[in-house]
């Protein structure tokens, strides 16, 4: 005589008891009404479960669906334009603030001798500085900070755009 | 096309023809709110999260291989967003769920369901909507959609054998509260 548990109970019910212990079960179901009638509760349990309605969704479910992955759609581009449009911006107002700078340097260096100049030597002086700058600028060491601070740039635009391709990507599959 | 399996139509749709995607929203949005309905608790949040998984199978529908069917990457989707939205409501499902040494007691929902007045189909239906979400989740997944154990482990990210204990509980839950009630004696 063994002891049924409502595990094995469950087991024979699914048939995955050893021929062995199905045997044992059997023999014991002969013997004990209390257990058939656990056994047959278990049976109505699963005849019935199988036989659940599915719950339906609202009417138009599949066009809501349908609607919003059209627009959803034209959005993911967008959003990739907008973050493509800041990091042009960023770069335009960097390279317009060093162009600022270096006029500003040329205009306070020459100012000592403005008074002095007509307007065409003025413009003379000063579109001689701006290219003096520029060929300091693509020169030698400050080349090399410049081409750092561009590269530093695209480094940072790089992770952004990296996590934000991540983020959208772990919103999408969240779940998967 | 409606008759195409779920690999063709996604085939169909990963070429360009969107609006075959209808025929998979069609094909597994009951089964998938019956889950979502039940591990939900509510019939306004599991149709809204199940736009959002319709949507976020369609945006990844490139990373599916085709290693497993799509019912069970799609149910992964359905089953994990639904914790995610239980978690953001506060819900300690973890500590209620994951232990295999949990229990649940139906019997003390018992007296609120008005019994007297209910068929056995409609007792049951009600009693899975008081199970804890994982297993009124597991009954779904296994009985309404077909499931097997394997693939629900899958889904659920357990073991074969942790499915089984949990689909075997409550069946036995389910089971003792009849043998409690009046339609012990009706039914047997």
């Amino acid at each position: 005589m063994i002891q049924v548990t409502d595990d094995m109970l469950n087991s024979y019910l699914d048939g995955e008891l050893s021929s062995e212990d199905s045997k044992q079960v059997k023999a014991e179901l002969l013997s004990s009404e209390e257990l058939q009638k656990r056994l047959n509760t278990l049976k109505l349990v699963h005849k019935k479960l199988y036989s659940l309605k599915e719950d339906e969704v609202s009417a138009g479910f599949t066009s809501k669906v349908m609607s919003k992955i059209g627009r959803r759609k034209l959005a993911v581009p967008k959003q990739q334009k907008y973050f493509i449009f800041s990091v042009a911006a960023f770069i335009t107002i960097l390279c317009l603030v060093i162009l600022g700078f270096s006029i500003s340097a040329i205009i306070s260096s020459s100012s000592a001798a403005k008074e002095s100049l007509n307007i065409v030597d003025t413009v003379d002086v000063l579109s001689t500085g701006l290219v003096n700058f520029i060929k300091h600028l693509f020169s030698g060491k400050g080349l090399s900070i410049l081409g750092s601070v561009f590269s530093l740039v695209i480094i940072i635009s790089g992770y952004f755009f990296f996590e934000m391709q991540k983020r959208s990507k772990a919103n999408l599959g969240n779940g998967l | 096309m409606k008759n195409f399996s779920d690999q063709e139509i996604i085939d169909s749709v990963l070429k360009g023809n969107e609006s075959d995607y209808s025929i998979i929203v069609d094909r597994y949005k009951n089964k998938a709110f019956s889950m979502l309905k039940r591990m939900l608790k509510n019939e306004f949040d599991a149709e809204e999260i199940l736009q959002d998984c319709f949507l976020k199978a369609y945006n990844s529908l490139r990373s599916f291989k085709g290693e497993a069917k799509f019912s069970t990457w799609f149910y992964k989707i359905v089953y994990n967003s639904a914790l995610t939205k239980l978690s953001s409501r506060k819900r300690k499902i973890e500590s209620e769920m994951s232990s295999l040494d949990d229990h649940f007691n139906l019997a003390s929902d018992y007296d609120s369901m008005d019994v007297e007045k209910k068929d056995l189909d409609e007792f049951l239906q009600e009693t899975i909507n008081k199970l804890p979400e994982r297993y009124s989740a597991i009954i779904i997944m296994y009985y309404l959609n077909q499931l097997s154990i394997e693939e629900i482990s899958e889904v659920m990210h357990i073991s074969v054998s942790n499915v089984k204990v949990m689909l075997h509980r409550s069946r036995n839950a389910l089971r003792d509260l009849i043998l409690n009630s009046r339609f012990a004696e009706e039914m047997i």
